[in-house]
């Protein structure tokens, strides 16, 4: 209980959303928040396909879209988390938290990684951790954050 | 296991205090510290409840209240066996809003109990902020709803009696609980196959 990540979004609102999201590809003109929302039920589906699909918008937007960095993070740990990337995910748990230390979401989501990860056996390679910087894409991310800010 | 019994959604407007009145109920503390931190997406928490003498688990769903979240946050209303919808009495804007809270839910999940929630009583209380919501008119708008209360998260005044005539009410309504019993029951079932446990909220 109590678990973000086991939250799977239903089949009709996932295809909402992507034909929403397909319509404005044809057209040529994807906004930020058809591409958002798209990705935002993709991360939620069961099928880890989908998951990764979704986690390739949000980075795409990440590094296109100021506005709301704050949510594409969020969403980025958590697709990462849900496909068993604890590493990845929790690079964007920290990211986040240099920005906003004391978000209870985060800090929440970041217990429910680090049980996971406990519960699979996996903490020795949280410890060992090199793994965290070859993630590409993600140097001056933090700082990005800080100044996409108001 | 631990599947919850009732739904519960928190819909209004940004910043009139949806998030703390999570907190304050189910953590029992305020946070006066911390700089306001808009909710992203929806949040949940669950918290055991009891009501004529029998254990429930309570699903909460935060949402958040910006408009950037709205398509997605009306997800969340379904399958809701009440909602709360918080104002604040010192904004006549949040208020205002409050209708189109109430259609939003109504377009998803009909059945839904409505409260209405007036948040941060602390500061009308010490004449911090003056109250810009006419009493009567909040009577009036409430009388068709499941209920009104005036909370502070800050002082826990009125919190937990809130959600206790949530779940009180829930527990009267017999199409309610024949649900949650069949729901109980297809969990056993399942649960007795597979030693997994999740929450469906
Ligand atoms: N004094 C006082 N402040 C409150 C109360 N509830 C919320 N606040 C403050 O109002 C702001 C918005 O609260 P929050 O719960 O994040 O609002 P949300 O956007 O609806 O989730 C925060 O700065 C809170 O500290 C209350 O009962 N009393
Ligand atoms: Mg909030």
């Amino acid at each position: 209980m109590e678990d973000v990540l086991d939250e799977i979004v239903s089949s009709e609102d996932l295809q909402k959303f992507e034909k929403i999201f397909h319509e404005q590809l044809h057209q040529g003109n994807v906004t930020p928040k058809a591409q958002f929302e798209y990705a935002w039920c993709l991360v939620r589906s069961k099928y880890p396909t989908d998951i990764r699909k979704g986690i390739l918008l949000l980075r795409e937007l990440f590094n296109s879209h100021t506005e709301g960095k704050r949510d594409y993070l969020f969403y980025l740990a958590i697709g990462n988390a849900r496909i068993k990337e604890y590493n990845k995910a929790l690079h964007y748990v920290k990211s986040f938290l240099e920005i906003e230390p004391a978000n209870q979401q985060v800090l929440a989501l970041e217990r429910q990684i680090n049980k996971r990860m406990e519960k699979e056996g996996l903490i020795g390679m949280a410890v060992a951790g090199g793994a965290v910087l070859a993630i590409g894409g993600l140097v001056g991310l933090g700082i990005a954050l800080a100044s996409s800010k108001k | 296991m631990s599947r919850c019994d009732f739904k519960i959604v928190l819909l209004g407007s940004e910043h009139v205090g949806k998030t703390s009145l999570v907190i304050r109920f189910v953590n029992c503390r305020f946070n006066s510290g911390t700089p306001y931190q808009n909710t992203i997406g929806a949040a949940f928490c669950a918290k055991q409840m009891q009501s004529h003498d029998r254990e429930f688990n309570v699903g909460i769903w935060d949402t958040a209240g910006s408009e950037r979240y709205e398509a997605m946050t009306r997800m969340y209303y379904r399958g809701a066996h009440a909602a709360i919808i918080c104002y604040d009495p010192a904004s006549l804007a949040s208020w205002t809003r409050l209708r189109h809270w109430l259609q939003e839910l109504r377009t998803v999940e009909e059945d839904c109990k409505v409260y209405l929630c007036g948040t941060k009583k602390d500061l009308l209380d010490t004449g911090t902020v003056q109250r810009e919501v006419p009493e009567d008119i909040i009577a009036t708008y409430s009388q068709g709803l499941h209920g009104h209360f005036l909370t502070s998260s800050k002082t826990g005044e009125n919190v937990d009696e809130l959600f206790q005539k949530i779940v009180d009410d829930c527990v009267k309504d017999l199409k309610v609980m024949k649900i949650v019993e069949e729901a109980r029951v297809q969990l056993q079932k399942e649960d007795n196959e597979k030693n997994k446990n999740y929450c469906y909220c």
